[in-house]
């Protein structure tokens, strides 16, 4: 068979799914460096006042306290700062990993090289840890990043903190979850939540008013009010405001909506997504893991009928029965050894992925793909003349004789005369 | 490339926060001085502190208006590396630096529906989370990646345990194979030893728990004897187990592990326990080959001869080797690797599945099909039309022949693929249509002519189903 395309690589097309790789790091340095804006302004307010304070009639000991008060926010901007570089450092660091390994794709010619093997493994090892956390798998990420070397080249931190805030505001076994961690992811990036509209910290917010509402008690209900003033003032917070009032006025027995469902634990589930939305849009990260994207493009275009055809000889192989019923499941093993054919077995048909493929589009083709001078047996089935006659051989069948060699020895066997050729165009 | 390169060297050589660090250096060290200079010995302390404090303010406001300069130097850098990111990533908005980074959610952006929870495709992977996390698994422990993968396990089950006691219903059956018991998941004992002496990979209808980890485990552990110990007997012992089914396959295996063992006999010179009544030392590397030869050749297929004599023919020419024609028959280090892959290979196909791993087929083929898909779902959410047919990719996606694993017929006539309902059907003359299609074409006659050619037929039983 022909090649169906050129293999030359053509690595800018090649990169939509690298994407991301070069992106995150870059708005990781953009948060550092608003880190570091914070911490000075902080700093300079801080030591100016603490200058300001002091006057020509200041005392010795007073002038001291307030120069050993400035030297001290001086030395606390220095540590942070501090910090920041080096968490700087590190980022640039993967920065460099990152262009280094997209750079080795730049430099392979075609996909037919080994060096493309060796790079296209480890997209999948990149794929595969970053699938593992965003699924909260976190020690099997680790470990995987770990033993393919690939640590600079994945985004640990970020999903553990992530995850992390998800799981506190999830709660755990339908108790009600905490948003404090939450409260504090927004304030460390209160610029950029703003600069994309997120109602993330309205929402939270209102989540620690309806838990004051929740409760009886008259000074738990006053501290709703003073939280509410706090927090619900002024533009789209009105909103909030009014939502508020209306939380007060209800029990949190009410069977009234919308207030029935915001006393509900199933806000925290709510709390958990609109997070990892947020946390997801906020950096630049794909909403959905890439693997699926990679997936479920290369799956549909490996798919052919045949990959879940009854006549698929293939097919089978250990398939995995789905049932609802969960104590039916089982591989079932060949009883007889699986077939003779020369061809590799095809990734669809294989029990690894067949039954995730049941669902996705096959490939689509405008003109038909065969193999060289095809010949079709007594059974319908047809092969590349050269390919039978060399499985037969190697099947020990007499010479004038043949069998299709999807049945190895168990089938029938015709005289070579019986076998026809066919026009497929 | 080279724009990104040069832009992210901006930001380690200058572009960062070292020279906002040297400038909070020299304010701490200002504040020292005068700190210092106040505390210290008359005359300079309670005269002149207000003094020394005034002159305090002008550098203190010096020093934050070049923190301030750093910044923005830092800034700079991190616009100029965007704009190298940009310019490298244009046209790819599918995950675009503007993308909101739901571009590539269940609706538009690349997954043309195939991506998560889109109606198009029934089969979004989004749901299918039990059977995408098997492939992981499986893919594991194909890559010899045990303490993963019986960590991940180990995770996946814990998850699952908490989500179902929070009612949400998840298949997570296939756990059930990768567990040989729940509390002992670690895959990476030695005490497969027994497992080793069974041969037998067909029989019992149902693969028993752990199966599939044991079998790579035993993998493995033999390409491990073979590439970092330099042992060939448990590839060897393997390949005798398995002679039939290896010898069904007309595999080489078997051959070219004896072939390898051969050589390695005959380059060495350790003396053999065996050999110890051997004169000369300097011989008891071709003998013990020779011995070696004789009891195993003989049992070889013929057409292995030529190849055999070969081998032989070497041991005329001990201990010149080097400078006989046989010396290329004795480069032992890429046969080493070649047989490592021969091994997998047939490892592999014995247990009915890839040789290469099916999750990195389908990713390479992903990311060839991914820029052609990305650029018709844009087509068509620029034109606002949509895809209807759910079963078939509305656009052809080439890939290499390489990733072509079935023959594939299209019908000349109505230009569909063959299915399990309109399958491909053979006219007496040979030419194939799509059974629909010769319906058509048929449709109220008797008799009638194939489209390509003159040949008439009848049409009640003119064709015949093929397999294509
Ligand atoms: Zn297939
Ligand atoms: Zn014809």
């Amino acid at each position: 068979m022909a090649e169906l395309i050129s293999t030359k690589l053509d690595p800018d097309s090649h990169l939509l799914l690298d994407q991301p790789l070069l992106r995150l790091p870059h708005e990781l340095l953009r948060k550092n460096l608003k880190s570091a804006q914070r911490h000075i302004e902080i700093a300079n307010k801080g030591i100016a006042t603490s200058i300001q304070t002091l006057t020509t009639h200041s005392s010795p000991a007073d002038t001291l306290d307030a120069l050993d008060a400035t030297l001290l926010k001086a030395q606390t901007l220095k540590r942070k700062l501090k910090a920041l570089h080096a968490e700087e450092a590190t980022l640039h660091r993967q920065q460099k990993a990152r262009i280094a390994h997209l750079q080795e794709l730049h430099d392979i010619p075609t996909i037919a090289d080994v060096k493309y093997d060796v790079w296209a493994q480890t997209r999948l090892d990149r794929l595969l840890v970053d699938y593992l956390l965003r699924q909260n798998y976190l020690a099997s990420a680790r470990q995987l990043a770990e033993a393919k070397g690939i640590v600079d080249l994945v985004d640990i931190p970020v999903f553990e903190e992530c995850g992390r805030i998800e799981a506190s505001l999830c709660g755990v076994h339908g108790e009600y979850g905490d948003v404090r961690e939450a409260l504090g992811w927004c304030a460390e990036n209160k610029q950029a939540l703003k600069k994309i509209g997120s109602i993330l910290e309205l929402e939270l917010r209102l989540q620690q008013f309806i838990e004051l509402a929740r409760t009886d008690e008259m000074d738990k209900l006053m501290e709703a009010i003073a939280h509410a003033r706090k927090h619900f003032v002024g533009g789209q917070d009105t909103l909030y405001g009014l939502r508020a009032g209306g939380v007060l006025a209800h029990a949190p027995d009410t069977m009234v909506e919308p207030y029935k469902t915001m006393y509900a634990p199933t806000r925290y589930p709510y709390l958990a997504a609109l997070f990892l939305r947020t946390h997801h849009t906020l950096f630049a990260l794909p909403a959905h893991p890439l693997l699926h994207t990679a997936l479920s493009a290369g799956l549909s275009a490996l798919k052919t009928p045949t990959c879940h055809s009854a006549h698929n000889p293939h097919r089978g192989m250990f398939s995995h029965q789905h049932s609802s019923d969960k104590t039916t499941s089982t591989m079932s093993r060949p009883s007889v050894p699986p077939l003779l054919t020369d061809t590799p077995v095809c990734p669809i048909c294989s029990t690894e992925l067949n039954e995730l493929a049941r669902g996705v589009p096959y490939a689509h083709h405008t003109k038909s793909y065969m193999e060289d001078d095809p010949v079709v047996l007594p059974n319908g089935r047809v092969f590349g003349r050269e390919r039978l006659r060399g499985l037969n051989v190697k099947l020990g069948v007499p010479e004038g004789r043949v069998r299709d060699p999807t049945d190895g020895l168990g089938g029938a066997e015709w005289a070579w005369g019986e076998v026809r050729k066919v026009f497929i165009l | 490339m080279d724009a990104l390169l040069t832009a992210h060297n901006t930001l380690t050589t200058h572009a960062n926060l070292s020279t906002t660090l040297t400038t909070v250096d020299h304010l701490i060290d200002l504040l020292q001085q005068t700190r210092d200079n106040i505390a210290g010995p008359p005359p300079n302390t309670a005269v002149s502190a207000p003094l020394q404090i005034a002159k305090l303010k002008g550098p203190i406001r010096q020093t934050f208006e070049k923190v301030e300069e750093d910044l923005k130097e830092v800034n700079k850098g991190l616009n100029g590396y965007q704009k190298a990111w940009k310019e490298k990533f244009k046209g790819k908005d599918g995950l675009g630096m503007e993308g909101s980074g739901e571009s590539l959610g269940g609706g538009g952006g690349v997954g043309l529906g195939l991506g998560a929870g889109s109606g198009v495709a029934s089969g979004g992977l989004a749901g299918q989370k039990g059977l995408v996390e098997r492939a992981i698994a499986m893919h594991l422990l194909r890559e010899g990646e045990f303490h993963v993968a019986s960590t991940f396990v180990k995770e996946v089950s814990a998850q699952s345990r908490s989500r179902n006691s929070d009612g949400i219903e998840e298949n997570h059956s296939w756990l059930d194979d990768f567990t040989t018991d729940s509390d002992n998941v670690d895959m990476e004992d030695e005490h497969l030893e027994d497992d080793y002496e069974d041969g037998e990979l067909y029989g019992p209808e149902v693969m028993e728990r752990g199966y599939l980890q044991r079998k790579f485990a035993e993998m493995y552990r033999i390409l491990d004897a073979l590439r970092n110990h330099h042992n060939l007997a448990p590839a060897i012992h393997w390949a005798n187990i398995h002679s039939d089914e290896l010898g069904a396959r007309a595999s080489n295996l078997e051959f070219e592990l004896a072939r390898l063992r051969f050589v390695e006999l005959y380059t060495s010179s350790k003396s053999d326990p065996e050999n110890m009544d051997d004169a000369d030392p300097s011989f008891s590397g071709p003998i013990a080959a020779l011995r070696y030869a004789r009891t195993t050749f003989p049992s070889f297929h013929p057409r292995y001869t030529h190849e055999i004599s070969a081998l032989l023919g070497a041991l005329a020419f001990s201990p010149s080797l080097p400078t006989s024609p046989y010396h290329t028959l004795f480069s032992q280090e890429p046969t080493r690797a070649s047989i490592a892959t021969l091994f997998t290979t047939s490892f592999t196909t014995l247990l009915a599945l890839p040789s290469s791993p099916p999750l990195l087929t389908t990713t390479n083929a992903g990311a060839l099909a991914l820029p052609v898909l990305t650029k018709y779902s844009h087509i068509l959410s620029r034109t606002r039309s949509s895809w209807t047919t759910s079963q078939e990719l509305p656009v052809e996606t080439p890939l290499p022949g390489s990733m072509n694993f079935h023959n594939i017929f299209v019908c000349p006539v109505s230009k569909e693929q063959g299915t399990e309902a309109n399958w491909p059907v053979m006219l007496p003359c040979g030419h194939v249509l799509a059974r629909e299609s010769l319906e058509a074409h048929a449709r109220g006659k008797g008799r009638c002519k194939c489209p390509y050619c003159p040949v008439e037929f009848r049409v009640e039983g003119g064709g015949k189903r093929v397999f294509i």
